[in-house]
């Protein structure tokens, strides 16, 4: 019980920022939308923990609904981390191309 | 036929001039694409009354030679040589990589491993080399005897053809790679390397094969 209110006090948290973040427009709506979602997950799978910890027992696993939202946790960071690197390699790519612009363009005889 | 050396150089002050002191002998056209050098290397190449382009930050071998390729093709080469900076290959062996284009191929791989010539270290010739070959062979499907040499000439068609994406040292499988993909006449050609205190580490190869399956993954 007590794990939940924390894990809710963090979740609050986390929207409150991000409202924040949407209302000073340091934040593009696309972003918005998707940590929204992403912490109204969060905050569901919080409040439904027991019958999480049902559902994994039903198909078979040993392990707790916590240790189950830790693992989920851990594959959603791997695949952001994903994204993230993806993104800088194409921000990589664009750097090269505005830097040989300049490049060629300060070399025009 | 015009024929124009590009040097990729990076923090080169030190060896830069005798190279181009050398290729000088055999070659008119030269463009050092300086890769954001923190060293007197622009001044140098400058002093030596070559062409000089500036990338303002580095981003790596791969993209100073694409560059020099787009600057070579505005400006109407007929053939292109990749040479390095660091006095790692020989000027007198230029007019061997430039003679199978003018016989009509398409691009010319230098090699040090067709001949005895190069005194190459033990592990680079027996683990490093060996295993790039294979990752070369494997995931594209390219032999050649030296799979990262950057002694290399290309014609107008290879060069409209090959656009270097690879900004670091992936580019050298790059290149080979897109020759077999675009079915370019290519041949390779014994060349000489040096061997001091340079060239690539055991652990960059580690970073070519990361950089290749990145740039696989955002196509």
């Amino acid at each position: 019980m007590y794990q939940q209110i924390i894990a809710a006090i963090i979740i609050v948290f986390f929207i409150i920022r991000l409202v924040s973040l949407k209302r000073s427009k340091n934040l593009n709506t696309n972003e918005f939308v998707f940590w929204l979602i992403f912490w109204i997950l969060a905050g569901i799978a919080v409040a439904f923990l027991k019958q999480i910890d049902q559902l994994v027992a039903k198909m078979g696993f040993s392990s707790s609904g916590i240790n189950f939202l830790l693992y989920i946790a851990v594959i959603v960071l791997f695949y952001l981390i994903f994204r993230l690197r993806l993104r800088i390699f194409k921000l990589d790519k664009a750097l090269t191309k505005l830097v040989r612009d300049i490049a060629l363009n300060n070399k025009k005889d | 036929m015009k024929i124009i050396c590009i040097i990729a150089a990076y923090n080169e002050e030190k060896k830069i001039a005798n190279t181009l002191d050398d290729v000088k002998k055999y070659l008119d056209n030269i463009v050092v694409v300086d890769d954001g050098s923190r060293d007197n290397t622009v001044k140098v190449a400058r002093e030596k009354g070559v062409t000089v382009i500036e990338h303002k930050i580095n981003r790596g071998q791969g993209a100073a030679l694409e560059t020099g390729n787009t600057y070579a093709l505005k400006h109407q080469a007929d053939i292109v040589v990749h040479f390095d900076a660091d006095g790692q290959f020989l000027a007198k062996e230029i007019k061997d990589i430039i003679k199978p284009i003018k016989a009509g191929y398409d691009v010319t791989f230098g090699s040090r491993f067709l001949d005895k010539k190069s005194q190459v270290p033990f592990t680079k010739r027996n683990i490093i080399m060996p295993l790039a070959k294979l990752i070369n062979l494997v995931f594209f499907n390219v032999r050649t005897s030296d799979p990262q040499n950057g002694f290399r000439a290309l014609n107008v068609k290879a060069l409209e053809t090959i656009k270097i994406e690879n900004d670091r040292m992936a580019h050298c499988s790059e290149i080979l790679a897109k020759t077999r993909k675009y079915k370019l006449k290519y041949k390779e050609i014994p060349v000489t390397v040096l061997y001091a205190e340079f060239g690539q580490k055991f652990n960059s190869g580690f970073k070519i094969l990361s950089d290749l399956f990145v740039n696989k993954l955002t196509k």
